[in-house]
């Protein structure tokens, strides 16, 4: 016994140290790197110097950081329901049995499998202001009697980001959904019908509440994702107008960019505990609705 | 019956704004890649075909477009293939080898990749800086296998748990080591969702931005988001034409391996997600 459980041992070493391996170098160490950055004037060209939290410190009193920190929560507060809504009547129409399925699933994933990058390039000619097929069709439809300033004002650049993201990430919500959907039993469903329960009163009485812990993991998944936003809003509106849509990865990306790389992992540390802290009041959340793992 | 009719409306036009939502952005593309100007749609212009600006991206080298397809195919694929590896072996010895305290890799695993990836590119820059890796391959592809893993293993494990373990068990004691039980009896059970996991980093490798963007400086190791990304034009007009027939000669191989796997993806999304 005690052989084997020495075997064993080397065993789960051999097969498990490639990953922790990697893990370590490439993302602890640099966790570690960049906390410990955040505590001094680490400016390109300047000597290094330990300041503690003065960069934090520098942080709370900065303007242009509040400023990201607004638009972020505000960003994810717009984009994570609508994205959940757009998700869940995606789902429940895949899950209705019917002709060419496989092409309406097939046709969702296909904004999911876009790089935002790229997509972000295509919806930055959608809301060009002269020739773009947004203002093209709000015009045509007479929504509006004049084209919009869709990335020259801060609230239209607002509305194109939300907009964008929800498409891009909605399919993902969806897919989801559509498992937690097909996970729910027949016969409830069944017995819901035997009872003469209609359409909606089987949607609220049955699929609503258990669908009810899928629907914490899209929003938790949703709103880690939503808080480190970046290639989208670098494409789309490079952070503008006039800094009206910095989020705080982009934020902190400015830092390293200009080489004050402390106040750059000041902001890299306070999006992470902001993720945690969200984090950490979803799960309660979770268990104070009676859900379990 | 009526009730009926309404359900039927429904799904009518859930299944048109399905189409248009997802769809119209990609059409609209391509439509763009093949009008000799993008201006189409204001009074002024008018819509001409024409396959030139594939005929730029294609044929211009100055432009580097096949160059930064490259970068990303062979990036994402040795990635794939060395993060499915990595993770196959952790998962087999999550799942299947007695341990004290195995719930708590996996959990350490997850709360890994809870580090935004901001808060990791300063390093990853001055590490990849003093090693003189900055804009090549390795570069990236190393953070590149470290960024995926967490997921890969969650998705692996998840399949793992599900084979029974009387299979490795019988293996054992017919006399073979972990690594043939694992290759001999293991990997064609676990197959299918081998291949769903390259598949997803494939796609997230071939997708990501942020890293690419801090480590990479040109069309050695530049990759094709990040190229598209920075296109510009040479006259100081954004070339929509050309940046539309590079997104679509980008997106179609993308676009096909999502339609034909899309079951593959599906299962490996969800496994990754919720079953774990």
């Amino acid at each position: 016994m005690r052989r084997s459980a020495g075997r064993d041992t080397r065993a789960a070493v051999l097969f498990l140290g490639p990953l922790f391996l990697f893990l370590g170098l490439f993302i602890l160490l640099p966790v570690v790197g960049t906390i410990a950055t955040s505590l001094y004037r680490d400016i390109s060209f300047v000597d290094r110097e330990f300041i503690l939290f003065d960069n934090y410190l520098r942080l709370l009193g900065d303007d242009s950081f509040w400023r990201s920190v607004r638009f972020t929560l505000f960003f994810i507060v717009c984009s994570v329901p609508l994205e959940l809504a757009i998700g869940l009547g995606l789902a429940l129409f895949l899950n209705q049995p019917m002709p060419g399925r496989w092409f309406f699933r097939a046709a969702i994933l296909i904004p999911w499998a876009i790089p935002a990058a790229i997509s972000a390039r295509a919806w930055q000619l959608i809301y060009n202001f002269h020739y773009g097929l947004a203002n093209y069709l709000i015009v045509v439809s007479g929504l509006s009697e004049s084209p919009v300033n869709w990335l020259g004002s801060s609230l239209g650049a607002f509305i194109a980001l939300v907009a964008a993201d929800a498409w891009k990430t909605a399919p993902f919500v969806a897919i989801i959904f559509l498992a937690g959907l097909q996970a729910i039993p027949d016969e409830l469903h069944e017995q819901g019908r035997i009872d003469r329960a209609s359409f909606f009163q089987r949607f609220r009485n049955i699929t609503f509440p258990l669908l009810r812990p899928v629907l914490v993991v899209a929003l938790l998944f949703r709103t880690i994702d939503g808080l480190r936003v970046f290639d989208l809003i670098y494409v789309l509106t490079g952070g503008g107008p006039a800094g009206s849509t910095n989020s705080l990865s982009l934020l902190g990306y400015r830092y390293f960019l200009a080489g004050d790389f402390g106040h750059g992992a000041a902001v890299s540390v306070a999006l992470f505990v902001i993720s945690l802290v969200l984090s950490i009041a979803y799960a309660r959340m979770a268990r104070f609705g009676g859900i379990s793992y | 019956m009526s009730e009926e009719k309404i359900k039927a409306a429904l799904v009518f036009l859930t299944a048109v704004f399905a189409i248009v939502f997802c769809l119209g952005p990609f059409i609209y593309m391509t439509v763009v890649s093949l009008s000799s100007e993008p201006d189409f749609l204001s009074g002024q212009g008018s819509f001409a075909a024409s396959l030139d600006n594939y005929r730029i991206i294609l044929t211009v080298e100055s432009l580097h477009f096949l160059d930064f397809l490259r970068n990303s195919m062979v990036i994402s694929l040795v990635t794939a293939f060395v993060t499915v590896f990595i993770a196959g072996l952790a998962a087999y010895a999550v799942t299947r080898i007695p341990l004290r305290g195995k719930s708590i890799i996996l959990i350490v695993v997850v709360a890994i990749s809870m580090f935004p990836q901001i808060s990791l590119v300063s390093y990853l820059f001055r590490l990849m800086t003093s090693l003189g890796w900055l804009n090549t391959y390795q570069g990236l592809i190393l953070p590149y296998i470290a960024w995926a893993l967490p997921l890969s293993v969650w998705i692996l494990a998840s399949y793992f748990s599900q084979i029974p373990v009387d299979l490795d068990n019988a293996a054992r004691v017919d006399g073979c080591t972990r690594w043939q039980a694992l290759h001999k009896i293991i990997l064609p059970v676990a197959a299918p969702g081998l291949f769903s996991t390259l598949i997803l980093v494939f796609i997230f490798c071939f997708n990501e931005f942020l890293f690419a963007l801090m480590l990479t400086s040109d069309h050695q190791a530049r990759t094709i988001p990040v190229g598209i990304a920075l296109f510009q034009g040479m006259h100081g007009e954004i070339p929509w034409g050309t940046i539309m027939a590079a997104s679509i000669v980008t997106t179609m191989p993308i676009v096909i391996i999502t339609i034909i796997f899309q079951r593959r993806i599906i299962t490996g999304l969800t496994h990754g997600a919720i079953k774990g």
